[in-house]
């Protein structure tokens, strides 16, 4: 058995760099551009109105570029993150994330790209989302995605937006999007953007939504259904089907909140389950960073009825013949054939940037889309495969499941959902280690100390002091046996005088939020 | 067959896994858990490709890049809401710790002070550019940010909310200098709830807001107007007198309404040579940050710069970082008014987002801390500078003529003249498809024959006389 990585070590303080200046000091070497001394020494005023002349510069920092790289360096050594610790954040899908796509999305000509370069010298550029666009219809059985919404919540937005539309257009007028109370909070907050009333829905004791008790929701003011799947407790939706039933005999649509879909990755289409949208989270499911908060990528896909409304631009086929043959399928092998601009098939433009969908919701972003998470999510599907695609759900179901029994026996009672199989991530309550005094709260602050990061705690918010654990498909069982472990140390061994004073190998210990509301600095 | 390299289980693990599990495998798993829905077998879609070693993956991505036009050899003079600023090499190589970039939203504090600490240094930069009380932790991009400042507006105005209101008769006053995209996005936005938009028009001479327009716009919406949208420098590169427009807007309060004074901006470098919306009592900022340490990336992700007054704070939408204390007395950072918040709040948080641009906002800090003080002025006035030579040198030529005759930072429009005949326009797309065949992005097109062009610090004067020369090539063809 590993040991815990928690142990002890140095801590470097750092001070806010503001502290650190000295007069006129700077880290960058600005650009000679050529200009003539008496040129770089005219004052701005030989150029704009006076008036206009900031006279104060801004208080920024006067650093050298030693001390800035001394200072972020140290900063990021507070952080926890996926590649120091097993970081199991539940509903989050904190999977390991490929040190290729980011060699990739650093490529000098892509990430220098200009978004309104001329479409006849960018074709590969515009055929990367067009092929990202083919592979993930292939993998959900849906008919298009819109890549516009830049994280999960906008993909929501613009999904119910679409639905908003569709009625619009039909004259009706329906009110209410139905949602389950097991939902993750962007779920109502994205209903009320789109203009509509969410009504919460009471999920029984695994946040399974009952298709009985659905039915008395139902009627003609709802638009629609958004139901998570795999549920916030990651169960599946067994009544999926018969939920789609019902939704689309009423003239209602089914969206799916795609923040689970690693649960399904290569094992299942979300159009045999009904449904008819869906965002997909590029940062979570298709390995992309989560850059601390960001930035992501939420494509909204969508059925055939509902093409004409996605948002626009959109990356398009144009022409009568193309000259290109589609080779999806083909090994990503250099591609030399298919993606030499001098070759013939680029010798005629055939990607486009188009805003021609008839009903399309509109504009979500200034360009086409958070392109350098979807290049890194491409390059993602590209290295797995159509061959290793399937074992991403696989494992992750695997993991998650193992995690849930050999914990289900140390937090016995714990279960919400004991006896059936979990899909991608286990729910605890804290009634077993509450009986040994120990608080969910301290139970994720002790963890730390052990060396792991916290799981999701108090959500879902129907369980009593939830505990949410996602292991992902990129652990092993070495490494989840020891966060077990750490565990059952915590709920056996720990003294409350320690859990309440913990963490104590952080940087900072528990931090005094009280104080940060009741008299909230927000700058220096 | 091996394991995939991304899958830390050997099959000898994933075998101990289907024991401890008393499960078969992977049909007789997904067969427990999904009742009637079918299994698919990935491996036989033909829309998703074969595996690739990482290698072949590279070359491939390699040959795309090498493809596209290369920085090395084009000038990009193009602008339009993201620029083509200079990029340190410090940021990268900090940027590339895993410590920053593979983590989550810091939920967590006590694990993710680095994070926390470098956002509120984030927060402190663009409060001291924008002239600002308080700045979140970023938006989206430059134009969602605009789009929830407008809803945030509506919060505001009218200020008595007993009962709830119907927008059907508000007005969002949207000056035309503010980047159609933006409006569009505000469009998308505020669009459900039945509030209108007005657009004031551009005085035909400066390319400023017309203050008439506005006058009669405002006085139009019948006093039911929650906000005045401007763009500072605006999209064709012109700078706005936000003085006068402030004037204009906050006299303007009528029954309830006190319409938001927003400023939005695709430029914020600008701000190191013109004052800063804070400085003109502007109610709400919103706008892009790119600019400060990001790349172009084909237009995302990008940085939205969100900022308001300090009275407004709770109307505010995203997350922000507030410094505290922890038990031992140490300063430490954390998030604070969560309760604005979906993940507290849900239905009725101020607004629906979670992750937002944070890794790009910790890009600009470091990438603001690099500039310094000095720095970040004599970049700004260095931009202002390469722009007017190019202007003057484009004009100079004759085959050019100003669209607008106001004062510009780094960007402005010109009219197209083909030998010189104002009468024989050649189309802006066709001058730009003709530029870029040379190696130049000479800008974007604005209209029918006008361009809009931007000089920044990445271009060297020999750039610009390569324009000019490659210009008048084109347009006496």
């Amino acid at each position: 058995m590993p040991k815990f990585p928690g142990i002890k070590g140095i801590f470097l303080d750092e001070d806010p760099l503001i502290e650190q200046g000295s007069k006129r000091l700077r880290g960058i070497g600005i650009p000679d551009c050529g200009l003539k001394k008496s040129d770089l020494k005219k004052d701005e005023s030989a150029y704009i109105d006076a008036k206009y002349i900031r006279k104060s510069p801004p208080e920024l920092p006067e650093v050298s570029e030693p001390t800035v790289v001394r200072h972020f360096t140290r900063l990021s050594s507070w952080n926890m993150c996926v590649d120091t610790v097993f970081y199991p954040l539940g509903s989050c899908t904190m999977k390991y994330n490929p040190k290729i796509n980011e060699k990739i999305a650093s490529l000098e000509n892509i990430k220098n790209l200009h978004p309104l370069t001329p479409a006849g010298l960018i074709q590969p550029v515009l055929k990367i989302v067009y092929d990202f666009n083919e592979i993930l219809c292939g993998l959900t059985g849906l008919a298009e995605f819109g890549f516009a919404p830049q994280a999960g919540a906008a993909g929501e937005f613009a999904g119910l937006k679409i639905i908003k539309k569709y009625f619009d257009l039909k004259g009706e007028n329906r009110k209410t999007i139905l949602v389950p109370d097991s939902s993750h909070g962007t779920n109502p907050a994205s209903s009320v953007l789109a203009g509509f009333t969410p009504v919460e829905i009471k999920t029984g004791k695994a946040g399974t939504l009952d298709a009985e008790e659905l039915k008395k929701f139902v009627s003609k003011d709802a638009a629609g259904i958004m139901i998570t799947n795999p549920n916030t407790f990651g169960v599946f939706e067994k009544d999926i089907k018969k939920i789609a039933e019902i939704m689309h005999n009423n003239g209602s649509f089914v969206y799916m909140d795609g923040a689970n879909f690693n649960a399904f990755l290569g094992s299942v289409k979300v159009s045999d389950m009904g449904i008819d949208l869906i965002q997909l989270n590029l940062h979570k499911t298709f390995s992309t960073p989560h850059g601390g908060g960001g930035p992501g990528n939420g494509a909204i896909g969508v059925v055939e009825s509902l093409r004409e409304f996605l948002p626009v631009p959109y990356v398009k086929v144009g022409g009568k013949s193309t000259g290109v043959e589609k080779d999806s399928g083909e090994k990503a092998d250099g591609g030399n054939k298919s993606n030499n601009r001098k070759d013939n098939s680029y010798s005629r433009q055939v990607y486009e940037l188009s805003e021609d969908k008839k009903n399309s919701i509109g504009r979500m972003t200034p360009f086409l889309c958070n392109f350098a998470v979807v290049l890194r999510a491409y390059a993602y599907l590209l290295s797995l495969g159509r061959e290793n695609i399937g074992s991403v759900s696989e494992i992750a179901v695997l993991n998650a499941n193992y995690v849930k029994k050999k914990l289900g026996k140390i937090l016995s009672g714990s279960d919400p959902f004991e006896e059936g199989l979990c899909m991608h991530e286990c729910v605890f309550s804290d009634k077993a280690i509450e009986e040994n005094g120990v608080s969910t709260i301290e139970l994720a602050k002790l963890l730390i100390d052990y060396g792991f990061h916290p799981p999701t705690v108090y959500f879902p918010k129907n369980i009593h002091g939830a505990i949410m654990i996602e292991p992902t498909e990129t652990e092993s069982v070495r490494t989840l046996d020891n966060f077990i472990k750490a565990v059952k140390e915590i709920k056996f061994k720990t003294k409350k005088s320690k859990a309440v004073k913990s963490p104590q190998k952080t940087k900072v210990g528990r931090v005094n939020e009280v104080l940060a509301n009741k008299q909230p600095v927000f700058k220096y | 067959m091996n394991n995939f390299r991304y899958f830390p289980n050997s099959k000898k693990d994933i075998a101990k896994l289907y024991r401890v599990l008393g499960v078969k495998d992977k049909k007789e798993l997904f067969g427990k858990i999904l009742g009637g829905i079918p299994l698919m077998d990935a491996a036989l879609l033909t829309t998703v490709p074969k595996e690739s070693d990482e290698e072949a993956l590279y070359r491939f991505f390699l040959n795309i890049d090498s493809n596209i036009p290369a920085k090395n050899k084009t000038a990009v003079f193009a602008g339009g809401g993201i620029y083509n600023h200079f990029v340190p090499s410090a940021i990268d190589s900090l940027i590339s710790r895993s410590e920053f970039y593979t983590p989550y939203t810091p939920y967590q504090p006590e694990v993710s002070q680095g994070t926390l600490f470098a956002l509120f240094e984030f927060q402190s930069f663009i409060a001291e550019i924008l002239g600002m009380d308080v700045v979140n932790a970023s938006m989206y991009d430059g134009a969602e940010s605009l789009a929830e400042a407008v809803l945030m507006a509506m919060r505001l105005s009218p200020a008595n909310r007993d009962l709830p209101v119907s927008r059907k008769d508000d007005i969002i006053i949207i000056s035309e200098g503010v980047n159609p995209s933006y409006t569009s996005v505000i469009k998308t936005f505020a669009g459900g709830t039945g509030v209108k938009i007005g657009k004031v028009k551009l005085n035909t001479q400066t390319g400023q807001t017309d203050i008439m327009d506005l006058k009669q716009k405002l006085a139009n919406g019948g006093g039911r107007a929650p906000a005045v949208v401007v763009q500072q420098p605006n999209y064709f590169g012109i700078i706005e007198d936000l003085e006068e427009l402030e004037r204009l807007i906050h006299s303007n309060s009528n029954s309830g309404y006190n319409p938001s004074f927003i400023v939005s901006s695709t430029e914020p470098y600008s701000f190191g040579v013109i004052n800063p919306p804070g400085f003109y009592n502007a109610d709400i900022f919103a706008g892009e940050g790119n600019s400060f340490g990001n790349y172009m990336n084909f237009g995302g992700p990008l940085l939205g710069l969100f900022a308001a007054k300090k009275e407004y704070v709770r109307q505010m939408p995203g997350r922000i970082v507030g410094k505290t204390k922890d038990g031992k007395d140490r300063d430490a950072y954390a998030f604070i008014l969560s309760t604005r918040e979906q993940h507290i709040r849900r239905g009725a948080a101020t607004s629906n987002i979670c992750t937002n641009s944070s890794l790009n906002a910790v890009r600009a800090a470091i990438y603001l801390s690099l500039c310094s003080k000095s720095g970040f002025k004599e970049i700004a006035s260095l931009n202002l500078k390469l722009a007017h030579i190019l202007r003057d040198r484009l004009l100079s030529s004759g085959l050019f003529e100003p669209l607008y005759e106001g004062d510009f930072f780094n960007e402005f429009s010109l009219k197209l003249k083909i030998n010189g005949n104002k009468h024989n326009n050649m189309a802006a797309s066709e001058f730009i498809e003709k530029m870029a065949e040379r190696d130049i992005i000479a800008g974007i097109a604005v209209s029918e024959s006008a361009v809009l062009i931007s000089a920044t610090e990445n271009n060297r004067l020999s750039d610009i006389e390569k324009y000019a020369e490659n210009a008048k090539e084109v347009l006496n063809a």
